[in-house]
């Protein structure tokens, strides 16, 4: 109001010094009392000293050397060894599975246009390509190595050109590709085709397993997630009454006893083929547990929902199936998009946890080889440091992607 | 009006026939007989909490009765899916609260029940849709979400959204009683045009000005029944039971 009368009769002047800038919002924001002038100087003192000890210990003190003797192993484990895959060199068949992702990132790009897809596919493809320059001393990767992390820039375009002029640049497109690529992924890694030495999946190790069964997880708890939530809601008692016990059944036993339970249970429901291969034993269970919190957090969204929304789509003539997929399910979905980011933030942490049943995980891979080596022993904490990293960057990535998409749908605003 | 409504008129859109309506053991609606013909603008007042919403809500069924008949259309509402589905299509109903799909735009707001429902065609829906805005006296908001309308705006939005469908009747529950005062005017503005092109139309509402300017007809409710039903003239001029005087004395 006063600035209003203000600018009345005279042009608004600009405000004093300082209140803008740095120093007119550090006075505002961290220093606007006493007691919390106190509280920044400390903190600044413990941020400062953390992180010169941090860096002084990590690049003059700490001895790598660990990570770089693991090399290719953190990301496809034993696969390429001479045990999983005889006399012949199959790392080209993890990289194929690669570049179908980079593809379906450079999809993404062409069907969502200008938002996060775009940062997120072009920075994907510029990382994983630069890995073609990582130093032979570190890594011994050879050139038909070196050139497939390549190709993955230009397979990034081959997924934007193919969303772009072609009639698969849809959701649905990418759902389709996406499917395709991961069997034909699994099939190349398994060598389950006349001609590919098979590679037993107890042999599949490393980041590949972690994501492939996060990947799983994922694709498959967010729908059977919905299904069980809805279910829940049902007015037909049996279909209730089932929800209800498998929801609480797998919330209310941990992880790593279901994938104990697995190897004894699994066996009994599936033909023998499929209960011997514990790759889809571990991602069954994991599935199945993350469903059961995906749809409790569904159901949360569900119920936020205001009641005039699906009597306004009844007065409209919407049937229940309807009114459940067209209104009820977005808007739910929307509400509930932080809760479900964090169940898959979970769930891909959790993939962790096969090394229960002999899978060797990124992580396991670490632990497993300090161990053998005992040599390497005192490097323990620079291998732990580097695999926290590793999975920061991932789960950092997902959960920087959710806040990207919320903030484009307009979440909390409409 | 012309010789065209005046015999259009004498055909009954609505029959109720000793209505009533429980929830659990409370008796909300006690027995409502009544008749509203093609074209007419009735409007329903009464305190609050006196089964207003309850009425209007049984005649598209987002409310059961539980005794008696209700018969629109020449359709009688029962249990019947096919019955219930056939009247929602026949009746419009704006509420209170306006009731958009936030998820959605204007434009698919208005669309979504005529191309999922009627099954119109993307184009047809959206040449009727954008119609409905011109008429609604919004046409340039058609891409923008709910939100970012006034709450006006909204209100229009939700009449062209019960347009779309194309129905005989239109059920209006309180619809600018959640509105900021200098929006009213152009939701009624709407809702006047609406009666004057000879739509059914019942409409709960406290607006005593529209009541008076546009109603055929008023019906007084208290404790779930019809306490007197007359012009407007008769309403305000010379109203026959005592609660109805007291009631207008309140709210006048
Ligand atoms: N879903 C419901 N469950 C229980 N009681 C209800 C429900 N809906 C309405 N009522 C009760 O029925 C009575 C009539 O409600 P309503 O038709 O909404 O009144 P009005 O619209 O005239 O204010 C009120 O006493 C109300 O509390
Ligand atoms: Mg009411």
């Amino acid at each position: 109001m006063v600035a209003n009368a203000h600018s009345l009769d005279s042009p608004a002047l600009p405000p004093p010094r300082s209140e803008t800038g740095a120093i007119g919002w550090a006075r505002e924001n961290l220093f606007n009392s006493r007691f919390n002038g106190v509280l920044t100087v400390l903190a600044a003192i413990a941020i400062i000293l953390t992180l010169w000890f941090s860096i002084r210990w990590a690049a003059s003190e700490a001895d790598w050397k660990v990570v770089t003797r693991l090399g290719s192993q953190f990301v496809i484990g034993q696969y390429n060894t001479e045990s999983a895959c005889p006399g012949q060199n199959c790392a080209w068949r993890p990289q194929v599975g690669l570049l179908l992702g980079i593809f379906l990132l450079g999809m993404a790009w062409g069907v969502a246009g200008k938002s996060i897809a775009k940062p997120v596919a072009l920075t994907a493809a510029i990382a994983v390509s630069a890995m073609a320059f990582v130093p032979y001393s570190l890594d011994r990767m050879g050139w038909d190595t070196r050139l497939l992390l390549l190709a993955n820039l230009p397979a990034v375009f081959a997924g934007l050109a193919l969303a772009r002029y072609t009639p698969l640049g849809n959701v649905r497109g990418i759902i389709l590709a996406g499917v395709a690529a991961f069997s034909l992924t699994l099939v190349l890694l398994g060598g389950w085709v006349p001609g590919l030495q098979p590679v037993p999946v107890l042999r599949w190790g490393g980041l590949l397993l972690n994501v492939i069964l996060a990947v799983a997880g994922i694709a498959l708890s967010l729908p059977i997630g919905i299904l069980l939530a809805l279910g829940r809601r049902s007015h037909l008692p049996v279909v209730k009454t089932l929800c209800v016990v498998f929801i609480e059944v797998f919330r209310g036993v941990p992880l790593i006893t279901l994938l104990f339970m697995s190897q004894v249970v699994v066996p009994l429901a599936f033909p023998q083929d499929f209960s011997q291969n514990s790759l889809f034993r571990a991602a069954i269970v994991i599935t199945l547990f993350s469903s059961a919190y995906m749809a409790e957090n569904i159901r949360g969204g569900l119920q936020s929902l205001h009641p005039g929304q699906a009597e306004a789509a009844r007065a409209l003539g919407l049937h229940g199936w309807q009114i459940t997929f067209l209104i009820s399910l977005p808007q739910a979905i929307r509400n509930v998009i932080p809760a479900i980011v964090g169940q898959f933030i979970a769930l891909f942490k959790d993939t962790s946890l096969v090394y229960i049943i002999g899978m060797l995980d990124v992580v396991e891979i670490g632990r497993a080889f300090i161990q053998g080596n005992p040599e390497y022993l005192a490097s323990a904490k620079e291998l732990f440091i580097f695999l926290a990293i590793v999975f920061w960057i991932f789960t950092y990535g997902m959960s920087y992607v959710s806040r990207r998409v919320e903030q484009n749908l307009g979440v909390g605003t409409r | 009006m012309n010789a065209n409504q005046e015999t259009a008129a004498t055909q009954d859109m609505i029959v109720c026939r000793d209505v009533h309506k429980w929830f659990g053991q409370f008796h909300a609606v006690r027995g409502i007989t009544t008749t509203v013909k093609q074209g007419q603008v009735v409007v329903v007042f009464g305190p609050s909490g006196s089964g207003k919403s309850t009425f209007i809500r049984m005649i598209n069924r987002l409310d059961e009765h539980q005794k008696g008949d209700i018969i629109v259309d020449g359709i009688e509402l029962t249990d019947d899916i096919r019955n219930i589905e056939s009247i929602r299509r026949e009746v419009g109903m704006v509420f209170q609260s306006f009731n958009l799909f936030p998820h959605l735009t204007v434009m698919e707001n208005i669309t979504l029940a005529p191309s999922r429902v009627r099954k119109w065609p993307k184009d047809k829906a959206t040449e009727v849709a954008m119609g409905l805005l011109d008429r609604v006296g919004i046409p340039e908001q058609a891409t923008k979400y709910p939100a970012q309308l006034s709450g006006g705006q909204q209100q229009r939005v939700a009449i062209a959204r019960a347009l779309a469908m194309q129905p005989k009747i239109m059920l209006f529950d309180e619809p600018t009683s959640a509105l900021d005062p200098e929006m009213i005017k152009e939701v009624l503005d709407v809702m006047q045009e609406l009666a004057a092109s000879g739509m059914t139309m019942i409409v709960v509402t406290h607006e005593m000005g529209f009541a008076q300017e546009v109603s055929d007809r008023m019906l007084m409710f208290d404790h779930g029944n019809i306490v007197e039903d007359g012009s407007p003239d008769q309403i305000f001029n010379n109203p026959q039971e005592d609660r109805t005087k007291l009631f207008l004395s309140q709210i006048l």
